[in-house]
């Protein structure tokens, strides 16, 4: 639908042979990522699934421009014909949430916009409104640690948002959430993410929210990580978490299971 | 507290408008502590008035205090204070600077830190007040003399704490400030600097007790004003009910700064999980 046209707009992230390798001690290093060549289409969601350990967090932190790969290029592309340009803005929003404990609610959602000089009032305005987005309106002035952890990441949300970004990345968003709490704010980010038509990263571990979030789903091998297949999610939108349920979901699951099982036991028995 | 109200919001989010107040604590024991103290200084006057030790020796709370009332009336101790305070809060400033900036500077480059580990770790463990002599040689025995070595016995704890404050800030508040396009500089005085706030902190409230010893210690030595010199004087001569309202004099300062250094911590972290 709409997403689709948004999408032209918005950035396509292309990587090709990218490669990561740690430095150790012993100087030989262990190899992270290997080899990877992908394209995350422009104004939909790629959700990165793969077992613990196989780099899916290190290739966020790289596509996001706060980490350097050893080999290989992260490229912005724009437009139908997908020019290469410089980097979109992009925000990121932690499973660990990283909000700053000194700071009340508004102004941790408006501190990108005040590291960016923007004026007192306006970026209070914006943070205000990306507050309400999140259907956290009264809890201004609270203080994180005065807050649960589901309303801490709506925070987070907030804070990314309210950034306009072109790029949103998701890391592992509702990992240190309980079941219920999840839930309820998968729900809540599938309602942003198909009204916004922005193109989203998504690294998790679990494979329902990559089918129930993603337009298609980036499967890893263990380390050294590897792009081991795409699965499109063929799910209509809107979603609901009724689908969660559905025959379709279930293959798909199966279908991701399927390719992840062996990946998850060398990452075992490595 | 915080918990139970946060869940019961969680569902329903629209009515709230300020945060929680965090209702005080109330402890009914909180007048023991002065009744302690009511009874021991009754049994101490009654004590020294039944007894019969002499005066010279250990004058009466009474006598105490109404020495302390005299000193400031008529003997000028109001002057004393006013000059060992100014001494006290000169180095424990001049300490609180070079130990915030040089804490920062070796919390965030390892290279600083490895040049000037050495050193720190030869100073610290040196006792400030065999100092003394060699102070008084480079400075004579006037104001900077006092002032710099009060900064001596405060620099380390605030310099120490500073570098564990900045050292222990959370990677991933610096990645979420990196992410949302925050420069190098603005990292360092939004991120690490807020965050080492508490540490830092601990590192003042030693400093400054540690800056009350030192100031008094050397007034007894070398100062003919302020109230160590004050206190050395009273003692030379016996007067021993002067000797205990300085005393007294000293443990009012002190508790005073403690609790003004309480409400400080309080109102600074006043973010801080209850």
């Amino acid at each position: 639908m709409s997403a689709a046209l948004a999408g032209e707009n918005f950035a396509a992230v292309s990587i090709e042979h990218l490669t990561h390798r740690w430095a150790s001690r012993t100087g030989r290093g262990t190899t992270a990522l290997s080899d990877i060549s992908f394209e995350f289409p422009a104004g939909k969601v790629t959700a990165i699934v793969g077992p613990s350990g196989c780099g899916k967090s290190t290739l966020l932190l790289i596509l996001r421009g706060l980490m350097k790969a050893s080999d290989g290029d992260v490229q912005f592309l724009y437009g139908p014909e997908r020019r290469p340009g410089p980097p979109p803005r992009m925000s990121t929003v932690w499973q660990a949430f990283n909000l700053l404990p000194w700071r009340t609610v508004l102004d941790n959602v408006a501190f990108g916009l005040e590291l960016a000089g923007v004026g007192r009032a306006e970026r209070e305005e914006k943070a205000a409104a990306a507050i309400r987005s999140v259907e956290l309106a009264g809890f201004e002035n609270h203080y994180p640690a005065q807050l649960s952890g589901g309303m801490r990441q709506r925070v987070g949300l907030a804070r990314g948002l309210v950034m306009s970004p072109e790029i949103l990345f998701l890391d592992e968003p509702f990992g240190a959430l309980d079941a219920q709490t999840k839930l309820y704010l998968q729900e809540q980010m599938s309602a942003v993410v198909e009204s916004s038509g922005k193109t989203i990263i998504l690294v998790t571990h679990s494979i329902e929210e990559a089918i129930f979030l993603g337009d298609q789903v980036l499967v890893m091998t263990a380390r050294p990580g590897r792009v081991a297949a795409t699965i499109p999610v063929d799910l209509p939108r809107p979603r609901s978490f009724e689908m969660q349920s559905s025959p379709r979901s279930g293959e798909l699951f199966n279908e991701i299971y399927g390719l992840l099982r062996d990946e998850v036991r060398k990452a075992m028995m490595s | 507290m915080a918990q139970t109200s946060s869940q019961a919001t969680i569902n329903d989010t629209g009515d709230v408008d300020s945060p929680p107040k965090i209702p005080r604590f109330k402890d009914e024991t909180w007048w023991y502590g002065p009744a302690a103290m009511l009874v021991f200084l009754l049994g101490w006057e009654l004590g020294v008035s039944f007894s019969g030790i002499p005066e010279l020796f250990l004058p009466r709370p009474s006598v105490v205090l109404r020495t302390l009332a005299e000193q400031f009336a008529s003997k000028g101790l109001l002057y004393d204070m006013v000059l060992t305070l100014t001494r006290i809060f000169g180095g424990f400033l001049l300490a609180s600077v070079v130990g915030i900036g040089i804490g920062i500077l070796m919390g965030t480059s390892r290279r600083i830190y490895a040049i000037a580990d050495i050193f720190v770790a030869t100073l610290y463990p040196v006792p400030k007040i065999s100092l003394i002599p060699l102070l008084v040689i480079w400075l004579g025995s006037g104001e900077l003399f006092l002032v710099v070595l009060c900064a001596l016995g405060c620099v380390f704890p605030v310099l120490v704490n500073t570098i564990y404050g900045v050292r222990q800030v959370d990677e991933g508040l610096v990645l979420a400030a990196r992410d949302l396009g925050a420069t190098p500089m603005q990292i360092q005085r939004k991120i690490v600097l807020p965050a080492a706030v508490p540490s830092i902190f601990a590192g003042l409230r030693i400093a400054l007790g540690i800056g009350i010893i030192m100031v008094v210690a050397a007034e007894m030595q070398t100062a003919r004003y302020g109230l160590g010199a004050k206190l050395f004087a009273a003692g030379q001569i016996l007067e021993t009910g002067e000797v205990f309202a300085i005393l007294l004099l000293l443990a009012a300062i002190g508790l005073t700064l403690t609790k003004i250094q309480q409400r400080l911590d309080n109102i600074v972290s006043r973010w801080r999980t209850r």
